[in-house]
């Protein structure tokens, strides 16, 4: 009797706690994602991403795009693959220079885009918006903050292009 | 000595991930302090702290020397000392990252002549190399990779130590005479490094070369295959090795960034030629990247999904005797090859070909599915329409699963016709 008293008033307390540890994952979350659902975030190898919840879109920005020129083949990450933030996941083929893509973040690869690889030049054509490259589970969403906003890849391009130039 | 002097650049290698690595961990404290900082950009020293080398490798073996590119590529630093990698290879095809090897080249003939057969990590097409043919490979950081500065000192080279004038074209193939294309060029761009690499035809066996090379009518893209002439046509004192030795020098005289000529001044501060030797000795885990560029499932396994569909007439003796036929007879196959694998297959049986007692069983065709695109697939069919023959009275296919077989066996070892292949793209051939 006493036993069972003891592990039914543990088990309230193991519930307990879980409702208030979902509870707190759930506001950190929104937070997120208040934060990031509609703006993209850049890396400095010229990809972006989009969170919703959890799930990250990732895809290559416009100067990326521009510098390869015609895409005419895209080698994307196979569903279930898990990749760490850096992590070379696959490549991009255009005229005649294979670029090796990499993963912003640090997730599981849910799905990767199709249309993509049945016409690549999607990317040339619409680059944030049709021409998305992989979706992925994010299991580290600090990384994000690591990632540059509109603002910052706008600054950051620039001195790239200076740099180029000079 | 070389040794040394590689461990050296695996060590620098090495410390440059860690740089790298530490640079990004403080990035990120700085935005998340601050917030709004811009990313820095990796700092190149400038064009005077560069220093360049010429490298001969010493072996002639395509899967040894991609696997060289591929070792040096992960794990060298090239941001103050460009590389110009030269090497040469006995009779091979090698064909882009994502291209079909089956529509590419002749496996076939490439089996009879024992050619091998490569797919390289760079984009781009087709080329067929031999002892004739000089490759080069330009390293350097990823964003001072420069084609048009690589092609350029090509030019150079070749009216400096040849008096041969070249144009080079918008496709970035090098011309001569107009028309005539000694040169196709591929890169590969990474995180940290860049390669540009090219061939140059000096007396190639060109008969070899269009023979390897499938020839491809696309009712796709028309591509424009183009006409190809050795250097050793032009100038009769050209050999690899003197080819070889002027570029080399072009390399060296001309300042990192800029095309200019630095004279023997320039020469006199670089680091030369040196003869390396790709052994796992000098560059500890080349005979694992070997390994791999010559496995069967990186060179065919990488293959695209495409799917075949041929179709055969059956000859008059296999049909039903009594019965008078409209149409010709066909027998059609279709299959889909997913990795280098048989994923799917149909086999269409003419009405004449059943009625005279051929049943195309299903379990048959079930056989092949998983197996390798290649003569494997043919001998899991001739093996499963034995077993069927369960009486054992017969060990020998009888004349209508011959003709089966023999179609199966056009399916896979035969050049791939590109109008019975559809796959999602297609490159042009290069050379």
């Amino acid at each position: 009797m006493i036993l069972q008293r003891c592990i039914s008033q543990a088990k309230y307390y193991l519930i307990r706690s879980c409702v208030v540890q979902s509870n707190i994952k759930q506001t950190y979350c929104e937070t997120h994602h208040k934060h990031t659902i509609r703006s993209r975030k850049y890396t400095d190898r010229h990809e972006w991403v989009t969170v919703d919840t959890d799930e990250g879109t990732v895809g290559i920005s416009k100067y990326a795009q521009e510098s390869l020129g015609d895409v005419v083949f895209a080698q994307l990450p196979d569903e279930g693959k898990k990749l760490n933030a850096g992590d070379e996941c696959g490549a991009l083929e255009s005229v005649k220079a294979a670029s090796e893509i990499y993963s912003p973040l640090t997730g599981i690869v849910t799905e990767k885009n199709k249309e993509v690889e049945n016409k690549p030049s999607l990317i040339n054509i619409s680059c944030y918006e049709k021409g998305w490259l992989y979706k992925l589970k994010l299991t580290k969403l600090e990384e994000l903050d690591e990632l540059m906003n509109e603002e910052q890849y706008e600054t950051f391009l620039k001195t790239d292009v200076e740099k180029h130039d000079a | 000595m070389a040794l040394s002097m590689m461990k050296k650049m695996t060590m620098s290698g090495a410390c440059l991930i860690v740089g790298v690595a530490k640079r990004t961990s403080i990035r990120s404290l700085a935005s998340a302090t601050q917030g709004l900082s811009a990313k820095k950009l990796r700092q190149l020293p400038t064009e005077g702290e560069v220093t360049k080398s010429v490298f001969m490798s010493q072996s002639t073996d395509i899967y040894t020397n991609l696997a060289l590119e591929d070792w040096m590529y992960r794990n060298m630093d090239f941001s103050n000392h460009h590389v110009m990698m030269v090497w040469r290879n006995e009779p091979c095809v090698v064909i882009g990252r994502h291209q079909n090897p089956w529509l590419e080249a002749n496996i076939p003939l490439l089996n009879d002549k024992e050619i091998a057969m490569a797919r390289r990590n760079s984009g781009g097409g087709t080329v067929y190399h031999d002892r004739g043919n000089l490759n080069i490979t330009f390293f350097t950081p990823r964003e001072r990779y420069d084609r048009q500065y690589n092609l350029e000192l090509i030019k150079r080279a070749l009216f400096r130590g040849f008096g041969i004038k070249s144009v080079i074209n918008e496709r970035h193939d090098i011309i001569v005479r107009d028309k005539y294309k000694i040169s196709g060029t591929a890169a590969k761009l990474g995180r940290l490094t860049g390669y540009h690499h090219c061939t140059l035809l000096v007396n190639a066996n060109k008969a070899d070369l269009s023979k390897a090379l499938a020839k491809r009518e696309t009712k796709a893209t028309e591509s424009t295959p183009s006409a190809v002439i050795n250097l050793a046509d032009l100038d009769n004192r050209m050999t690899v090795d003197s080819l070889q030795t002027a570029l080399g020098y072009e390399y060296l005289r001309t300042p990192a960034l800029t095309l200019e000529d630095g004279g023997q001044n320039l020469i006199a501060k670089q680091r030369g030629f040196q003869f390396v030797n790709p052994t796992d000795d000098w560059f500890p885990g080349l005979a694992e990247l070997r390994q791999e560029l010559q496995s069967w499932d990186w060179c065919y396994g990488r293959t695209p999904l495409f799917t075949v569909s041929r179709s055969f007439p059956v000859p008059a003796e296999l049909l039903a005797p009594s019965r008078v036929y409209s149409s010709t007879q066909e027998l059609s196959i279709n299959m889909s090859v997913e990795n280098g694998l048989i994923s799917d297959v149909t086999l269409n049986i003419p009405p004449g070909l059943v009625e005279s007692g051929f049943h195309g069983e299903a379990s048959v065709i079930t056989h092949l599915k998983g197996k390798r695109f290649t003569s494997e697939a043919l001998n899991a069919l001739q093996e499963a329409m034995l077993t069927r023959h369960i009486s054992g009275d017969q060990r020998k296919l009888d004349e209508k699963e011959q003709f089966v077989a023999k179609c199966f066996d056009q399916v896979v070892n035969t050049i791939l016709q590109a109008d019975c292949v559809e796959d999602s793209f297609y490159l042009d051939t290069s050379t």
